[in-house]
């Protein structure tokens, strides 16, 4: 189950406007985004556990919300990036919200992983592709996909 | 006899020693507990006078600032209560105020949930530098009595915009002068400026600041020579909790 | 591969090659064929796990088999020859000066000095490098840096507790629009993740980073640098540690995985496009505080013998090395794993981070565990100390490593380096003179290797533990460079009544090593200790590190910068009774652009160095502080520009560097101390990159106040330029402010030594500078400081 984590919009302005000036480096130009949070957490939860732990661990309940399945953003013509540590990659958030679970509904899953999703309107997916990986990603670590919205 | 001080820690809980270093300093006699001798009741918090939640990166702010601290407190939530019901002084500084905020204890309120939130800074990532705060001298807050109208002390964090979402907290907040401490110069976009809260009976306070490190004048960063060699604004802080407790 | 292993000893050369490159292990053939000899004898062949061992343990990164080789330096017509170049120059230094406070010196993690009055505290210092993962993973390689220096201050002794980072960065200008290779980062991204790292690792451990600098030049555009230094506080008597037989091997902290897979090889081989991904890794900070933790407990209850950290090589470094004398038998399978799929031979020279490895007896294990456990810190039993002298290690049945100590730690084949004088073509003509002083000193305050560091400082959070009590962002608002930082490591003492403390500074150098390499390395410890000194530090009693970053050994140019800034070190350690107690040393910073050039770097050498100080509360900063008080240049200005920040701005057509004095600056420097000491100073700042000027723009805007300045009566070689003055930095110089209620006492102080009265601070904010009846710039300090203030991130 992945567990995406967003900032209400009225909270989200600075973190998008760092993003969108970091594109602008890379050469994309881009008016708007949105950036949200992911956590893989593999385990055989329910579906109200799950929701226990969005709501009452890992999203801040006055600046945030989440959803269970990828959310909408109200842009249009969007390319979502996800990008993740290879597994590989030693993630240390996704270790600590492992042990964090525990605490909230006193079992561990297996595993959990801790990645980014980046919402992006923009003509050409190959432009996407290489800002992203200009300032997003470093292949050496990280995995990544880029899909139509 | 000394008042007891518990300094509450758990992994990567930075400023644990220089916070027992300050209460050892103005009387008090400090201890460090791990929050995993109290969950194994090794220890209890109500067998203290007065309670410290230092500054730090507890369990790595991993999900959000002091999140998974509060989520390992909730076990002991009537112990906690009782101690604050009871007028004990607790103070949270940085990460410590951050635990507070997520435990609910502060902005005070009935249900104990969490009404606020000390957000990512307006920058974007951490900042350390010296503020210029005013006291609210009309405040309860029995931490800062005696404290001139405005003071310099250093902030450290990248989670300390202070939000609070209900405006009818908010007024409340305000109304009853339970903003104790507000910036100058608003490093991080908190609402209002709000640099520190404390509870209804003044005994409870939360602050971004750190007191801990501008405790002696030796640590201004301007040092002026004619005073380097006195305690400074954030001993204030320590000694009148010590004071209160009496 | 496998066909290859089971015929080791019988393989030619060819082949032989082949394996090392198919394996990663970096060994040059010399190196293999010494394997093979040694196989040959024990009449048998090799497993992987051996030749991987050896690999590790004979790699430059564990034996410094460069610096520490044989070497022949052409000389015009001479030839000097070194046995091992290391021991010739910098250890001999420290020989020589004998020094009583030294405790541990070149033998541990890190060097230690006495600290404090107490005679209960030793300091130990250490600086490294973590260059190449940089380059590939910034922000995972920064952080593995800071991660592993610190594991060195825990792994030194019995354990010593952090109470500073460092960190001093290179890299390519950011600006830059040089094309690069594919597989490399733009410096602008290398520095942005770079200094994320070290905040995120350094914030979350919870010690303060807190001294460093910045430096840009094109020769770190494909190999940027990353210093990273550490500091802790050590009982006297913990600085001892010996394995008993019978100890048991007890890693504690992070675990075991794939993803530290030939760090120490790849720290020696030039970076391609297939560097693998498992040697690069990211820092885990929270595992490493709880080790931490445990660790500073575990050491006061006595509960272990000997620790080390587990760097480069991992169990296979780490355990080798405590087990050098007792023999080691590890059981593999008892290692904790990050990842099942690993093969045993991976797991012992898995470089995976946050491990530390202890000595324990039986008898205290339980006492050691309760407290892992109230930690939360994971460990496990790896196995026990014998005291046979064999290294054996196994996986269940499977043998992975049956050798004698002696064998690994005994005689690495080496061969003779070539080194030879770098031709430099040198002009002392006069500089031309620029259109207007004023404007070159605003340019120059802007220049990155000028301007403010804030927007990296201000990441870091410098302060915590609280007992950085010279930051090294200071003055009236907080944003002045500071010179040296001064730590009062209350949060190690526990002694809030003992005001003893110290202080941390760097000298750094390369544009001047780039024209004379035995200068720089003189200057570049004047610099250090000239900054210790502007904080008002013991400088009688500075310890320095040594970190030298060079191009390929392979170059003899590039060797022949090395040996004669390896004599500079040794002959300034010497001058100013500065020894050194620690060094490390990095080779192959070099990598080829986009179009196959060749791009080494620079010769750089990082000085660090440190000094206690007796009353941290006397300590003082860099910014006027008064209206009226009288400003003394102390110090000669001397003629060249070579090296300086305005030759990189515009051509003068003078690259000489005047060479330093070090008898004449050591007299000024113990008067000067002794001024500050008595409290006559209020603000003291070295001339260094951008020169006179540059010092005095920094202490008028750091203190909000302006100052008349004449330089008439300024000490000067003669036919010194305004241009040199203002702008050469020649070493060996800095500015006083002094009280004015003190300044008889001062001068009476400083009697027949250069230090001239050159005007006075003013609170009109404006400086004004002349020289023989002519105003060379007169400028609004708030213009300047607008300059200076750039974000460079």
């Amino acid at each position: 189950m992945i567990i995406e984590i967003w900032t209400k919009e009225k909270y989200a302005k600075n973190e998008e406007r760092g993003f969108i000036g970091r594109l602008a480096h890379a050469g994309l130009k881009v008016k708007t985004a949105r950036l949200s949070r992911l956590y893989r957490v593999d385990a055989d939860f329910s579906r109200a556990e799950f929701d226990k732990l969005a709501s009452k661990l890992l999203t801040d309940s006055i600046t945030e919300h989440y959803s269970l399945t990828p959310g909408k953003n109200g842009l249009k013509n969007a390319y979502r990036v996800e990008v993740w540590l290879k597994d590989s990659v030693t993630d240390v958030v996704g270790e600590s919200v492992k042990g964090a679970i525990a605490d909230v509904l006193g079992k561990e899953p297996k595993t959990v992983r801790f990645g980014h999703a980046y919402y992006v309107p923009c003509g050409s997916e190959l432009k996407l592709k290489h800002a992203v990986s200009k300032i997003l990603v470093n292949e050496v670590v990280n995995k990544f996909s880029i899909k139509k919205h | 006899m000394k008042p007891k001080a518990i300094i509450l820690r758990g992994t990567a809980t930075n400023c644990d020693i220089e916070t027992f270093n300050s209460f050892k300093y103005v009387g008090a006699e400090p201890e460090l507990v791990h929050i995993n001798q109290l969950l194994a009741g090794e220890r209890k918090v109500l067998d203290y006078d007065i309670m410290a939640f230092p500054g730090g990166f507890s369990y790595g702010d991993d999900i959000s600032a002091g999140k998974i601290y509060a989520v390992k407190m909730a076990k002991l939530s009537a112990d906690f209560k009782a101690f604050i019901k009871g007028k004990r002084p607790v103070i949270g500084i940085c990460n410590g105020f951050q635990i507070l905020v997520k435990t609910g204890f502060l902005p005070e309120n009935k249900a104990n949930a969490q009404v606020s939130t000390l957000y990512t800074n307006d920058c974007g990532h951490f900042l350390a530098k010296w503020v210029k705060v005013r006291i609210n001298r009309d405040s309860p807050c029995i931490f800062t009595k005696g404290l001139p109208e405005e003071i310099e002390l250093p902030i450290a964090h990248g989670e300390g915009k202070f939000i609070v979402e209900d405006k009818k907290i908010m007024d409340s907040i305000i109304s009853r002068d339970l903003h104790v401490m507000t910036y100058r110069s608003n490093p991080n976009g908190s609402m209002l400026d709000i640099a520190g809260i404390t509870n209804a009976a003044g005994t409870c306070f939360g602050l971004m600041p750190h007191p801990e490190r501008n405790f002696f004048a030796w640590q201004n960063p301007d040092r002026p020579a004619a005073a380097r060699e006195a305690e400074a604004a954030g001993w204030q802080f320590f000694k009148n909790a010590v004071d209160y407790v009496g | 591969m496998t066909d290859n292993l089971s015929n080791f000893t019988s393989l030619p050369e060819k082949q032989l090659v082949e394996l090392d490159s198919l394996c990663g292990w970096s060994l040059s053939l010399l190196e293999l064929q010494e394997a093979q000899r040694q196989f040959s004898k024990m009449g048998r062949q090799p497993t992987r796990g051996e030749l991987e061992t050896i690999a590790q343990t004979w790699s430059e990164h564990c034996k410094h088999k460069t610096f520490s080789g044989p070497v022949a330096f052409r000389d015009g017509g001479k030839t000097k020859k070194y046995k091992n170049l290391f021991k010739e120059t910098i250890v001999k230094a420290t020989r020589t000066l004998n020094r009583k406070w030294c405790l541990s010196v070149f033998t541990d993690n890190a060097g230690i000095v006495e600290f404090g009055k107490s005679g209960k505290w030793g300091l130990a210092f250490k600086a490294e490098t973590h260059n190449h993962p940089c380059a590939v993973e910034p922000y995972g390689g920064a952080e593995t840096g800071v991660g592993g220096v610190i594991r060195d201050i825990l792994g030194v002794g019995l354990g010593a507790k952090p109470v500073l980072n460092t960190d001093s960065f290179c890299f390519g200008y950011l600006d830059g629009k040089k094309k690069l290779p594919k597989n490399s980062h733009s410096p602008e991204r290398i520095m942005r993740s770079v200094v994320e790292g070290v905040r995120d690792y350094g914030n979350r451990i919870g010690i303060p980073t807190a001294s460093g600098g910045l430096y840009f030049d094109d020769g770190y555009l494909l190999n940027p640098l990353v210093y990273v230094g550490c500091a802790g506080l050590i009982p006297v008597d913990k600085i001892e540690k010996k394995v008993v037989p019978g100890d048991l091997i007890v890693s504690i902290g992070g675990r075991t995985g794939r993803d530290g897979i030939h760090g120490a090889t790849f720290s020696s081989a030039n970076i391609d496009e297939e560097t693998t991904a498992s040697a690069v890794q990211i820092g885990h900070a929270v595992n490493e505080k709880k080790t931490l933790d445990v660790l500073m407990r575990a050491r006061d209850l006595g509960l272990y013998n000997a620790v080390t950290d587990c760097g480069a090589g991992g169990f296979s470094s780490a355990i080798g090395e405590l087990g050098s004398e007792t023999g080691a038998h590890v059981k593999l399978e008892n290692a904790l794993l990050k990842d099942t799929r690993i093969e045993p031979w991976e797991i012992w020279v898995s470089e995976s981070q946050e491990r530390m490895i202890l000595a324990v007896p039986k008898a205290k294990m339980k006492k050691l565990e309760a407290i892992l456990k109230a930690e939360s810190c994971e460990y496990c039993v790896m196995g026990a100390f014998p005291g046979d002298g064999r290294l054996l290690v196994a996986h269940g049945d499977e043998s992975v490593v049956d050798l004698p100590m002696s064998f690994l730690h005994g005689g690495v084949p080496n061969f003779e380096k070539q080194a030879t004088r770098r031709k430099v073509k040198i002009s002392s003509a006069a500089p031309a003179r620029p259109a207007s002083y004023g404007q070159v000193l605003k340019e120059m305050l802007a220049h990155p290797n000028v301007c403010s560091r804030h927007s990296v400082i201000t990441q870091y959070d410098h302060e915590v533990q609280g007992g950085t009590v010279i930051k090294p962002l200071q003055g009236k608002y907080g944003d002045g460079p500071g010179d040296a930082t001064v730590i009062w490591p209350q949060a190690a003492t526990l002694d809030q009544h003992d005001f003893s403390g110290f202080a941390v500074s760097h000298g750094f150098n390369p544009a001047a090593g780039k024209i004379a390499p035995y200068q720089m390395a003189l200057h570049s410890v004047d610099e250090a200790v000239r900054n210790l000194l502007c904080v008002g530090a013991e400088i009688s009693r500075t310890a320095i590190l040594d970190n030298f970053c060079a191009a390929s050994p392979r170059d003899p140019e590039v060797m022949g910068d090395l040996v004669l800034a390896a004599e500079g070190c040794h002959d300034a350690a010497v001058g100013y009774g500065a020894p050194f107690i620690s060094g490390k040393d990095s080779f192959y910073n070099q990598a080829k652009d986009a179009d196959g050039k060749e791009y080494p770097i620079p010769m750089s050498l990082l000085i660090s160095a440190t000094a206690p100080v007796e009353d941290i509360r006397k300590a003082i900063t860099m910014n006027f502080k008064e209206a009226g008080n009288p400003v003394y240049l102390a110090g000669t200005s001397r003629r060249g520009m070579g090296g300086s920040v305005y030759n990189d701005m515009a051509a003068s057509g003078n690259n000489f560097i005047s060479p330093l004095d070090i008898k004449a600056a050591v007299k000024l420097y113990s008067a000067i101390l002794k001024a500050i000491k008595s409290g006559c100073v209020a603000a003291a700042h070295d001339a260094s990159q951008g020169g006179l000027a540059v010092t005095l723009s920094e202490m008028a805007f750091s203190g909000g106040f302006g100052a008349e300045i004449d330089l008439t009566w300024a000490a000067r070689e003669k036919g010194l330029s305004p241009l040199e003055l203002l702008f050469g930095e020649s070493p060996a110089r800095l500015v006083l402010e002094v009280l004015k209620d003190k300044e008889t006492e001062f001068l009476k102080l400083i009697k027949g030594l250069p230090v001239c009265e050159v005007g006075y601070v003013k609170e009109e904010p404006s400086l004004c500078v002349l020289d023989g009846g002519e105003r060379l710039f007169w400028e609004d300090i708030n213009a300047l400081k607008n300059c200076w203030k750039r974000e460079l991130i």
